[in-house]
């Protein structure tokens, strides 16, 4: 019963409640065999029409004991799924709770939809099953024991002839299960076509304006016909025992008729007989259903691991490759040292040995093919991987030694993609300092050339992201990112340029505010515009994991190497005409 | 039985299917009962005079029944379980087949992992039905109200004591049924609330981290889980435990027949044997009906995924008919579009001119994007018209239309699949050859041929293992192999590297080259040259013309060029 132990591990405070599901399980199983063990006795007193007057009395405690069995069951079944939801909602805060503390290279690995349908399938998952796991127990288990005691109270070859049911009914029933690893294989078959699923709808345009039906994407089709072949497959091989299972189970009791030939050939009193027979038939209606119930239970307690399983090794990969943290609050100034880093994502090498000096308070720009790892160098920077070798340092101490407050309020980053709260302009801003006065955050608005987007709507700064109506392009989104990072007014900025021309008719707006960003502080830029860039301090040119070019402006032109080269291309690509 | 595919939205040959299943499951409840009936005789040979038949007689009678039995379930099984993967297959096809037909429009409004849902598991969940739940139930429903009225039509009493407490139990399962949906919706809107806060930390995760906001939205996430849990309950309260507590009354039924029983037997109105025979059958229809009832709650959720999939089948596919189009000048005369209530488009009139380039520029938001997704019908016009050739778009089937346009979209969807099967989109029965050449001409072979295995390479999921210019050099590729005479472009913007850029601008003048071309053009400076330029403004023209002809004539143009240059020009 490794479940139960999985289960109880994750509801702590429930164990009082679990043990009351348990009482309730055994005390319903125990009301249902004593009404069986009252419908016996009417049996007998009707049959032989002996005892009659005792039928009103035999038949209150038959009632009664009728009830409790409902009563009984029903609180086990509302105790169990309370259980199940607590379950459900721990373990999803526990997802939660390692997902908001994940480092970032957890979060490359999946998409954003697949992390939290990860968590929510398999949460929810849990709670369905454990909702029936424990109910089903008294079916399962409870119902035939107490039965097989009643039957050897009745008459010990009546228990003999039901565990002789039972066994051949769980032969047979064993081989209806199939092979165990199906359901692996089943899972697996889904997950594959519900992946494709997403493709197709999430590509939905381009199926339309090149005319790819579901045939002609030919993964796609494969995945649902390999679902439907699988599970046919499955279900041709559980045919024959499911159909004997049943069979066995509705005419078993037809083998009493010859065998009450020869009971009462030998002289048993045919009508006892027929009592015990009755019962029998009556009661073999249970031990099917306590059958049926146990391929439920099989199912539902495999279920009920795996993904219990699931989400702890997704908590587990959470918790890999998670940045140490020190309690430094400031180092003695900004300077930024790589001392022999070597980094791969995967397989996937970036950086081998890779070392570098970047003095405080001047701008850095990156420039270089994309793949050649600027992105990864600045996310390095900001802590946002663990370099597998070497050390990276700020302000001469490495940057496990910095607390995490302090490394986060050191470093102010303005990547793709800016997200917003959904809350108030002036709340999104102030939360990049929530010390700052009304005035501090209206001017960080203002240096960010937020004034035209405050224009567009009556409430000005009280306006609410995301509310009805409230609608923001994506380098209106920016620049509001970027006044909060103007608010932080941390000494390193890690921006990537190409933000700004995702949205190219905001963009000169974003240039001016990363202006007002960058004043005063130590800057690495992902450059992008190359014409924009000749005034930094340094240009570093990276290819393929190397710093092949490194200088001011002036310097590289004159070298005529890489950078020379990029600017040229670049000049011509700005020069470009369509249809030229 | 059309009523039946109606309901429940099945194929042709789901339906038929079902039908046989049901059939066949009211023959397995008709031989369980024959078994019961050889055992009544054999009671009635005992009670009788206590003297037995023939045992061979019971012996053929029974081998004859088991015999039969078995042949009634294996036609069940083969008729329900079989027949329904096949069904729950088509039923895939078949969605993922109306999906194509519907205007982007449906999409924009849904939800894509809903509409996913819908195509997998919702399917899934009906297969899982009719496999189980629907075929049966149908099947022993019309056997228990032939025993019932059996019964009833013998004894009165008894039968009324069987009957009230599984009439009961049905009856609060359908009274509830009604509460229960309110509670299903209710939950189910808190739950999309919660997959809201939730998706939010996980995109917000870098911003979260940033501003130290861990602790903050670790206990707003509590806070929503907390509430889900109690909703949870208390919608499962309305739905799960109702359908419980009524199955459990049927068991009730048992009670009761014996209370009967017992009375009459009493009074001397009713013999011991036909107080057996009772009893055996009231225990015989319980069981139908608890087996019946495990899946009765199923048959209710499914309630709700049949709609969604009645919705998607229901919404009006694009219409039209096959069209031969000869030329391809495009003519946009008093167009007018709005999403829902707000308004996009107010009266645009232009053409664009058979191997000619039109631009299309103007402020953000002015209605550039718009205008491109009506022209190639992936959303569908309100008022005005777009003509082709001289032939209304409206009238142009999707099929015959997206065999003449092409279109470069500025986000790049990619399948995961190989480099060679995601060109090929652009033309199914293209040769490898004809691929290759589609790839030198979108200056993609270089990239290609340095991945592990070239051609074959896959490209993971929408093209995650290639960079932004590679998967935009793919998606060109895929526009060369179609070589359609009317082309779509919606201008990459940026975030390129220089060295994709240009890659890229070689191969679109390539590209556009004798083809009705229709561009979306963020940098002013690439459509000097361009045949008619049209400025939107606001959902309007603001003016059609050259660019010559645009800086003599139009504020707004002359605006967005001196910005171009400006944005061009900065330096930090």
């Amino acid at each position: 019963m490794g479940v139960y132990k999985k289960i109880k591990a994750y509801v702590p405070d429930m164990e009082g409640l679990l043990l009351l599901v348990l009482l309730l399980v055994i005390g319903s199983s125990a009301f249902l065999i004593a009404e069986y063990r009252r419908i016996y006795l009417f049996l007998e007193i009707i049959l032989q029409a002996q005892g009659l007057e005792y039928l009103t009395l035999l038949i209150a405690m038959l009632a009664l004991c009728a009830l409790a069995y409902t009563i009984t069951s029903f609180l086990a079944t509302l105790v169990s799924h309370f259980i199940a939801f607590r379950l459900e909602a721990n373990l999803k805060k526990a997802g939660m709770d390692a997902l908001l503390e994940a480092p970032f290279s957890f979060f490359d690995k999946y998409p954003s939809g697949k992390i939290r349908k990860m968590l929510d399938d398999n949460t929810a998952l849990t709670h369905t099953s454990v909702a029936h796991l424990l109910p089903d127990l008294a079916g399962v288990l409870f119902i035939p024991l107490f039965g097989l005691i009643l039957a050897a109270r009745v008459d010990w070859r009546l228990c003999i002839f039901m565990l002789v049911t039972i066994i051949v009914g769980a032969l047979i029933g064993k081989e209806m299960m199939g092979e165990s690893s199906f359901m692996a294989e089943y899972m697996q078959a889904q997950e594959e076509m519900g992946a494709h699923a997403v493709e197709y709808v999430r590509n939905m345009g381009v199926v339309k304006i090149f005319d790819a039906n579901v045939k002609s994407l030919k993964n796609f089709y494969d995945s649902i016909s390999n679902y439907s072949d699988k599970v046919l497959r499955y279900s041709l091989s559980c045919r024959v025992p499911y159909v004997s299972f049943q069979t066995f189970f509705n005419s078993i009791f037809l083998l009493l008729i010859p065998l009450g030939f020869y009971f009462i050939a030998k002289g048993e009193d045919p009508i006892l007989y027929l009592s015990k027979a009755v019962f029998y038939v009556l009661f073999c209606g249970i031990i099917f259903m306590a059958f049926m119930k146990v391929m439920y239970f099989g199912m539902h307690s495999y279920l009920a691991s795996s993904s219990i399983e699931k989400i702890e090794s997704l908590i587990q990969e959470m918790q890999a490759d998670k940045m140490q943290h020190g309690d430094l609050v400031c180092g003695e100034n900004v300077d930024i040292d790589f001392d022999y880093v070597s980094f791969s994502y995967g397989n996937h090498q970036v950086f081998d040995d890779l070392s570098l000096h970047l003095e405080g308070t001047k701008t850095y720009a990156l420039v270089g093919s994309s793949g050649g790892g600027k992105s990864t160098l600045a996310k390095l920077i900001a802590g946002f991987y663990l370099p597998q070798e070497g050390e990276i340092r700020i302000g001469g101490r490495a940057l496990a030694d910095y607390s995490e407050h302090a490394l986060t309020n050191m470093i102010a980053m303005v990547f793709q993609n800016a997200q917003l709260f959904k809350t108030s302009i002036y709340e999104n801003v102030r939360i990049g300092n929530p010390e700052a006065s009304y005035e501090e955050v209206m001017e960080a608005l203002h240096l960010a050339r937020c004034e035209d987007i405050l224009d567009k709507f009556p409430e000005r700064e009280k306006t609410v992201i995301g509310a009805k109506g409230i609608h923001l392009s994506g380098g209106e989104r920016q620049r509001i990112a970027i006044a909060r990072a103007i608010l932080k007014n941390a000494p390193i900025i890690v921006l990537d340029e190409a933000s700004a021309a995702a949205d190219p008719e905001n963009e000169y707006e974003i240039q001016q505010a990363f202006s007002h960003l960058m004043q005063g502080k130590t800057v690495i830029m992902i450059a992008h515009r190359l014409s924009s860039i000749w005034q930094a301090d340094e240009i570093l040119v990276i290819e393929e994991g190397k710093i092949q070019e490194r200088g001011s402006h002036q310097a590289l032109m004159e070298k005529n190497g890489r950078y020379a080269y990029l600017q040229g291309l670049y000049a011509q690509a700005n020069e470009w005409r369509i249809g030229a | 039985m059309k009523k039946l595919q109606k309901t429940f939205a099945l194929t042709d040959k789901g339906a038929r299917g079902m039908l046989i299943a049901s059939v066949a499951s009211f023959c397995v409840n008709i031989m369980y009962m024959l078994a019961m009936m050889a055992f009544f005789y054999f009671a009635q040979d005992i009670l009788d005079d206590g003297h037995l038949g023939h045992l061979s007689v019971y012996l053929l009678a029974s081998a004859v029944i088991v015999l039969l039995m078995y042949l009634a379930l294996d036609w069940q099984y083969r008729s329900t379980y079989n027949a329904t993967y096949m069904e729950a297959r088509d039923l895939r096809l078949s969605i993922a087949d109306t999906l194509k037909g519907l205007p982007l429009g449906y999409f924009a409004k849904h939800d894509l992992s809903d509409l996913a849902q819908t195509l997998m598991q919702d399917v899934l969940d009906m297969e899982h039905a009719f496999s189980h739940a629907i075929p049966q139930a149908i099947g022993a429903g019309v056997f228990l109200c032939m025993m019932m009225a059996l019964i009833l039509a013998s004894n009165v009493w008894i039968g009324l004591a069987m009957l009230v407490p599984i009439a009961l139990s049905l009856g609060i399962i359908f009274f509830s049924k009604r509460y229960q949906k309110a509670c299903v919706r209710r939950f189910y809107d808190q739950s999309r609330d919660n997959i809201e806060i939730i998706q939010d930390a996980i995109e917000m995760q870098q911003e979260i981290h940033s501003y130290n906001l861990v602790e903050e939205k670790r206990s707003q996430v509590h806070r929503a889980i907390r509430t889900a849990e109690k909703m949870h309950m208390s919608a499962e309260l309305g739905q799960g435990i109702p359908v419980t507590t009524a199955l459990s009354l049927v068991k009730l039924a048992i009670t009761t027949t014996i209370l009967a029983i017992s009375w009459l037997l009493l009074r001397g109105e009713l013999s011991p044997l036909l107080g057996v025979g009772y009893l055996i059958a009231v225990s015989r229809m319980t069981d139908s009906v608890e087996a019946v009832g495990l899946n009765i709650a199923e048959l209710f959720y499914i309630d709700v995924r049949v709609d969604r999939i009645k919705e998607l089948k229901n919404t009006s596919i694009q219409k039209g008919k096959a069209v031969r189009l000869n030329t391809y000048d495009i003519e946009v005369e008093g167009l007018h579009f709005s999403y829902g209530e707000n308004c996009v488009l107010h009266d645009v009139n232009f053409t664009a001119k058979q191997g000619e380039v039109t631009a299309l520029v103007g402020p953000s938001g002015s209605g550039k994007t718009t205008m491109i997704r009506l022209l190639s019908r992936l959303y569908d016009y309100d008022q005005g018209s777009i003509t082709i050739g001289g032939q209304l778009l409206k009238d142009i089937s999707p099929d015959s239309l997206y065999g003449q346009i092409s279109m470069v979209f500025q986000d790049v969807t990619l399948f995961n699949g190989t480099v060679m099967e995601n060109i090929r989109i652009g033309r199914k029965d293209a040769s490898d050859e004809e691929v290759r050449e589609a790839a030198r001409k979108a200056h993609c072979e270089e990239f290609i041929l340095n991945l592990p295995e070239g051609y074959q390479s896959l490209i993971g999921e929408n093209g995650s293992k290639l960079s932004g210019g590679e998967r935009q050099r793919l998606s060109i590729a895929r526009a060369f192999l179609k070589n359609a005479p009317i082309l779509l472009l919606d201008e990459i913007s940026a975030s390129l590297d220089v060295e994709n850029e240009k890659a890229i601008q070689e191969s679109l003048n390539e590209l556009v080259k004798n083809k009705t071309v229709v561009i979306i053009s963020h940098r002013m400076k690439s459509i000097e040259n361009v045949h008619k330029i049209v400025v939107f403004e606001e959902g309007r023209i603001n003016a059609v013309g050259t660019h010559s002809e645009l800086m003599a004539s139009s504020d707004l143009y002359r605006r967005l060029v001196h910005k171009s240059a400006l944005t061009a020009g900065y330096v930090y």
